[in-house]
């Protein structure tokens, strides 16, 4: 797999400063910022970029990059997530460029590349290489001197001659050198470039540690009538370096793994495409160069560059990344395609219609960046304790090596050293976001976006959940089915009329009467000028022939004589003009398949549910009846939901709302936890914590219990690294700890961390007894 | 036991030669492309 991947982090290089600089240069450049930025739409000076950071290890990394940004005047606002190795950086360009808040994060002592750039991959594949060369030879030396200290371990005294013992000392010395100078490397310098920034971070007591005891076995081998002792500890030391090591190795590639779901989504696009140009051959062009109205072709095993239409050819699509959809899609000429799905059959050729940004896959893309940079509560928390922490560890080891100074300097030292290297403080604050990461990458991969990490936490909490109606427990798309007309007009018309003016809304009654006149194929000469929504009761249209209204009964102002006309079972929606009523349209709604399952699953676990519906009460009964919904309210206006909720909060209730996103934003946004569902969402504007992508009901039981599941492995991690650290402590104070164990136990200790949370990288499949 | 006073200066010698050895290998490519290497020769160019 040479897929670029940008969620990982790695151990600092030397930067190449020079070369650096000049290529950043280059991306002061406007047409480049595209590449990594995009501007902000109400402030056009103001651009928000995404970087890929490299060198960090924890939260007082990520820190210390955030500060380093956000000194630069311009910078408005810098995040960045430890755990992905991802920034973002929001600036204005009157006032700054790229290459000045890059070299800033340089001279932090890390290294930024804008991401989504092509040599961020290279680079980081020989970061990679460097790190496992670092890892072979503290291994290779591991070894080696672990041979040279055993005869000293087995031998009585008096056995081994002197000029033996020193011989196997300055083999030891020898083969410790390129451990302490290559292979902890990153060590120091990182830990140098905490001294400079004044900072702290868990680079620092490794790095003393490692000094220190070298220092000690130096001086014992070369002086070993010194008050240091004649002990060496070149074993111990190269043995911790190759344990944090192989430690910091695994850890990248779980984390590399379990954060590949969202990685895997990130890069779906192609780099280039078939173009068809003007002579009717094919040239190969790097999909920056597209424009709407392009025909490209896209072969079998390729995915789709941008949004458009098939013209040519049919096909089956994988569409499982954007909406989980697990099944193949058969897609005929006519049909629409998405950027970032997968073509799977055969060659077929598309017109784009919609490019980059404006496509759904880059909305995906950036709703999943942002929330990849987020910090969670628990996370910020852990963060905070982390630098008291260290200090506290620092002056731990200098209690220790006092107090044991006058029995024995040697092991004063070598107790102090057990102290710096066996606290954890890493462990600590990759236990929220490494869980939540892996957990909202499992999310991702089954078609659900967790647009706030916070949520999932609060999702354990919830003791109610309450749903829309249309569009949540029944089809997104309703079918047209009777037409009734006035005298005067033929229900081709009628239909025509209103998809005229229903275009311009997104209510699935809207998208029906829209689909239904479509099918009729025929166009309207109805010039329409102007249309106002009127959340939950109809469409008001200013057109060629006056004002049309669609919508309830009451909004068209007709009486109860048309009204009376209903049948109870279907949902009418009216149109009339100035003159009075046109036509009524008669619509059926389907339930979801899977909607009375998911609410029993709902139920099993205890939770309330409830059915709010801005629709009629009878039909809304009707169908809350069928998927087993007792509690249900009907003809609610959105300020009733609104109402209803509010009171539902103030009874302490904890509300889950769940609804299609589109006409129930305010309603989403006030509850306490909300999920939209629908492939209708508009991402970018979505009000909800989570979005159900492919609209499936069944994953909202699903996402509660990967909630549920995440939750509780941020508490073990948090509970393990706080056991951990208070059990080492005082072990390692105490000078009962060797300094190659304490490498060991630390080198677990995040490790189990990170393994713990990649148990959340299945998504958990809920059956009704697991609920019970 | 003499012979120790020339084997262990020889080990050392010995582990920083394969180190030497790994250092080349890795920077020369030589793991670069480990598979389609292996499946070239059944590849008609």
């Amino acid at each position: 797999m040479q897929q670029p991947n940008l969620l990982q982090t790695q151990i600092l290089v030397e930067p190449t400063a020079q070369q650096d600089a000049h290529a950043w240069v280059a991306l002061d450049d406007v047409a480049e910022w595209s590449s990594f930025s995009q501007v902000n739409q109400n402030q056009q000076d103001e651009w928000e970029s995404r970087l890929a950071i490299e060198g960090m290890h924890c939260a007082a990394c990520a820190f210390k990059v955030e500060k380093a940004l956000k000194a630069i005047p311009g910078v408005a606002s810098a995040e960045v997530n430890a755990t992905s190795g991802r920034a973002r950086v929001v600036w204005s360009a009157a006032i700054t460029k790229p290459s000045e808040w890059l070299s800033a994060v340089q001279l932090a002592g890390y290294r930024a590349l804008p991401a989504a750039d092509a040599f961020a991959q290279d680079a980081r594949r020989k970061n990679q290489r460097l790190m496992l060369w670092r890892w072979l030879v503290a291994g290779f030396c591991m070894m080696q001197v672990m041979m040279y200290a055993y005869p000293s371990y087995v031998a009585n005294t008096g056995e081994m001659t002197p000029d033996m013992l020193n011989l196997l000392r300055w083999a030891s010395w020898l083969l410790t050198l390129p451990v302490l100078i290559f292979s902890s490397g990153p060590f120091f310098s990182n830990a140098l470039n905490d001294i400079k920034q004044r900072q702290i971070s868990m680079e620092l007591p490794v790095a003393i540690g490692i000094l220190i005891t070298f220092l000690v076995s130096t001086a014992a081998t070369f002086d070993p009538k010194g008050w240091w002792g004649s002990e060496v500890y070149f074993d111990s030391m190269t043995m911790f370096v190759f344990f944090l090591l192989t430690g910091r190795w695994l850890e990248l590639r779980m984390r590399d793994r379990t954060a590949g779901a969202l990685d895997a989504l990130m890069h779906r696009l192609p780099a280039s495409v078939e173009l068809l140009k003007k002579d009717g051959s094919f040239e190969r062009v790097g999909v920056r160069r597209l424009q709407i109205g392009d025909v490209v072709r896209v072969l079998p095993g390729e995915s789709f560059p941008a949004d458009g239409e098939i013209i040519l050819g049919e096909t089956s699509v994988d569409e499982a990344l954007l909406t989980g959809e697990s099944h193949a899609v058969s897609k005929k000429t006519g049909a629409m395609v998405i950027a970032g799905s997968h073509n799977l059959t055969s060659a077929v050729q598309m017109r784009i219609n919609k490019l980059g940004q404006d496509t759904r896959y880059a909305q995906i893309v950036a709703l999943m960046e942002r929330v990849s940079v987020e910090k969670p509560r628990l996370a910020l928390l852990a963060d905070r304790i982390a630098r008291p922490f260290l200090i506290a560890v620092l002056f731990a080891a200098a209690a220790s090596a006092a107090f044991w100074w006058q029995a024995d300097h040697s092991r004063a030292l070598m107790s102090a050293v057990a102290v710096l290297i066996v606290t954890c403080p890493c462990a600590l604050s990759l236990a929220t976001p490494a869980a939540m990461l892996t957990a909202s990458g499992a999310l991702a991969r089954s078609g659900v976006l967790v647009r706030k990490m916070q949520a999932l936490e609060a999702l354990t909490t919830i003791d109610t959940v309450v749903f829309d109606k249309t569009g949540t427990l029944t089809q997104a798309s309703m079918a047209v089915g009777k037409i009734e007309t006035a005298l005067d007009m033929s229900a081709q018309r009628a239909l025509q009329l209103a998809g005229a003016v229903a275009k311009y809304s997104l209510h699935p009654v809207s998208r029906a009467l829209v689909l239904a006149n479509n099918q009729v194929e025929t166009d309207s000469d109805v010039h329409i000028i102007s249309v106002q929504e009127v959340a939950g009761a109809g469409l008001i249209a200013q057109s060629s022939i006056g004002e049309l209204r669609l919508g309830s009964a009451k909004f068209c102002g007709l009486d109860n004589k048309q009204a009376q006309h209903e049948n109870n079972d279907v949902s009418k929606v009216f149109m009339s003009s100035e003159a009075g009523w046109l036509a009524s349209f008669t619509l059926h709604e389907a339930i979801k398949s899977d909607a009375a399952t998911a609410v029993s699953a709902l139920k099993n676990s205890g939770l309330q549910v409830e059915v709010l519906s801005g629709d009629k009460s009878t039909s809304v009964a009707k169908i809350a009846a069928l998927v087993g919904i007792a509690e249900v309210r009907g003809n609610c206006t959105p300020q009733d939901k609104l109402n209803h909720l509010k009171l539902l909060q103030q009874q302490g209730r904890k509300v889950a709302m769940i609804g299609d996103g589109l006409n129930d934003g305010p309603v989403l946004a006030s509850a306490y936890v909300s999920i939209a569902i629908g492939q209708a969402v508009p991402l970018a504007q979505a009000q909800s914590d989570f979005v159900v992508m492919g609209g499936q009901l069944f994953l909202v039981p699903q996402l509660l219990l990967q909630a549920k599941h995440t939750m509780r492995v941020v508490k073990q991690n948090l509970l393990w690294a706080a056991i951990y650290n208070a059990v080492c402590v005082p072990l390692a104070v105490a000078g009962m700890l060797p300094a190659w164990l304490a490498g060991l136990g630390m080198a677990l200790s995040s490790l189990l961390v990170i393994l713990n949370a990649a148990r959340l990288s299945k998504m958990p499949m809920p059956t009704l007894k697991q609920f019970a | 036991m003499d012979i120790l006073y020339l084997i262990i200066p020889l080990s050392v010698i010995l582990v920083l030669a394969i180190l030497g050895g790994l250092w080349w290998a890795i920077y020369t490519g030589q793991f670069e492309d480990v598979k389609d290497e292996g499946e070239r020769i059944l590849q008609d160019d």
